[in-house]
């Protein structure tokens, strides 16, 4: 057969296949179905009153459906566990396996290699780092009442030690972006989300109850405390699969 | 009706990507343009019942639907992990065969055995 | 206006996956997310907004720029860049 011949069989049976999955997607995407209403109004007139959140989108994940929350966030850690185990620890076994040299298993790098910094990079990253810090928890601390919560924030202070990780100099040692420390302050966040999620249980309104309901917290003070639990966990541990793979050069 | 129909466009060029490319990271790509289509069209369908944000104020009007907001929040911070172990794993690949083309690839696996 | 928005994403979409370049598609991908980010805010969706203007420009950039630095930028292999597979599978049928 000839090469030409092969690829047009080839581009025909790409389309063949987009084809078939788009005559299986178009009658749901051409249905008019009506949005159903009911879970807007009900969220409006009861969600402040019932989650002390006035931002609606953190009242719904971290109150009405927090147990589903907790599911994302162990895909979030078995995720990253599963990234930097194939990346650092299970490569060297794979090298092994395949005769290969084992210099291609990788470390988490501590500092970038100095020839990919200039000076450019170094002033506005490492300048702009703490800035984004900043926002960052500043987003996760105010989601029961702005945009933002556990995750929003959790990612902008991923992006936050990103920044300082690239602006940090050479022979500077940054605690903040070691991969040790992010690791524990991960592995610490999940189990502190554990604790504060069946403290309730305790003291009887149910796994993510407000734990304190009887004594005087109000709802929203739990939702803030979950909020920079989640914060916590998912920045560190976006930053830390970050700085793990920013170590990796040629 | 016009924004479902380009959601659609951008998902099927995602699926082509998929299916059609022989580059490992070019299939990424495609997968990340299908999520990227996924939220969109989420977030599209939640908010034409309203017209403000979902955050409850003194006197607003009618609020979007927040529901497929909540969802969708998590389903990007997934998204970018499942796109980084695909990468993990496809950056294995390349050290152990010295390719991201999936014929040079078969090539070799069929070459070993 | 979301319409517009919407065919310039298609437009990144298809230079994202025919670029010879892979980070040249990389840079067409974070401007995807910044465009989808852009439509989010419009639609009155700020925290999907901001998850995934951070996310997009930050995180998925940074791990797809490290997989491409650390292997190789060039999209197809050298030796038959530019022709189909025909020039490599002969050999494979022959095995």
């Amino acid at each position: 057969m000839s090469g030409r011949a092969r690829r047009i069989l080839f581009l025909a049976q790409i389309a063949l296949c987009v084809l078939l999955v788009a005559a299986v997607l178009i009658p749901v995407f051409l249905s008019s179905m009506p949005w159903p209403l009911s879970a807007r109004d009900y969220l409006q007139a009861n969600g402040l009153a019932e989650s002390g959140a006035s931002n609606l989108v953190s009242a719904i994940y971290l109150g009405y459906r927090a147990f589903d929350t907790l599911g994302e966030t162990i895909v979030l850690l078995v995720a990253i566990s599963g990234t930097i185990a194939i990346i650092a620890h299970g490569g060297a076994v794979l090298a092994q396996g395949y005769g290969l040299p084992s210099g291609t298993a990788s470390e988490p790098a501590r500092h970038l290699p100095p020839k990919t910094r200039t000076e450019l990079l170094e002033v506005v990253t490492g300048k702009l780092g703490p800035v984004v810090l900043v926002f960052g928890v500043y987003v996760m601390m105010y989601g029961h009442l702005s945009p933002g919560g556990g995750f929003q924030g959790g990612v902008v202070i991923a992006s936050g030690i990103v920044f300082l990780a690239l602006g940090s100099r050479v022979d500077a040692s940054n605690s903040l972006t070691s991969p040790e420390n992010l690791v524990r302050i991960e592995s610490a966040a999940f189990a502190l989300l554990l604790l504060a999620a069946s403290s309730g249980i305790i003291s009887g309104s149910g796994f993510f109850g407000n734990p304190l309901a009887g004594a005087g917290l109000t709802p929203v003070a739990f939702i803030i405390t979950l909020n920079a639990i989640i914060g916590l966990k998912v920045g560190a541990g976006l930053g830390f699969m970050c700085i793990a793979m920013l170590g990796r050069g040629k | 009706m016009l924004e479902r129909i380009l959601i659609l466009l951008l998902f099927l060029i995602g699926f082509a990507g998929i299916v059609g490319m022989r580059n490992i990271i070019k299939k990424i790509f495609g997968l990340t343009i299908i999520n990227s289509a996924v939220v969109l069209l989420f977030i599209v369908e939640g908010s034409r019942i309203g017209n403000s944000a979902p955050i409850i104020d003194a006197e607003i009007g009618l609020v979007v639907d927040p529901v497929p907001q909540a969802l969708m929040l998590t389903a990007i911070v997934i998204g970018v992990c499942v796109t980084a172990l695909a990468l993990a794993l496809a950056f294995r690949l390349y050290k152990a065969y010295g390719s991201f083309d999936i014929d040079e690839i078969h090539r070799q696996v069929h070459r070993e055995s | 206006m979301i319409p517009i928005l919407l065919a310039l994403l298609i437009i990144l979409a298809v230079y994202t996956l025919a670029s010879a370049d892979l980070l040249h598609g990389v840079i067409a991908l974070s401007g995807i997310s910044l465009i989808s980010a852009l439509i989010f805010y419009l639609l009155r969706a700020p925290d999907v907004a901001i998850t995934e203007a951070a996310v997009g420009a930050g995180v998925s950039t940074v791990v797809f720029v490290w997989a491409i630095r650390a292997t190789t930028r060039r999209a197809s292999p050298v030796k038959n860049a530019g022709s189909s597979s025909a020039a490599v599978l002969p050999e494979d049928e022959s095995l």
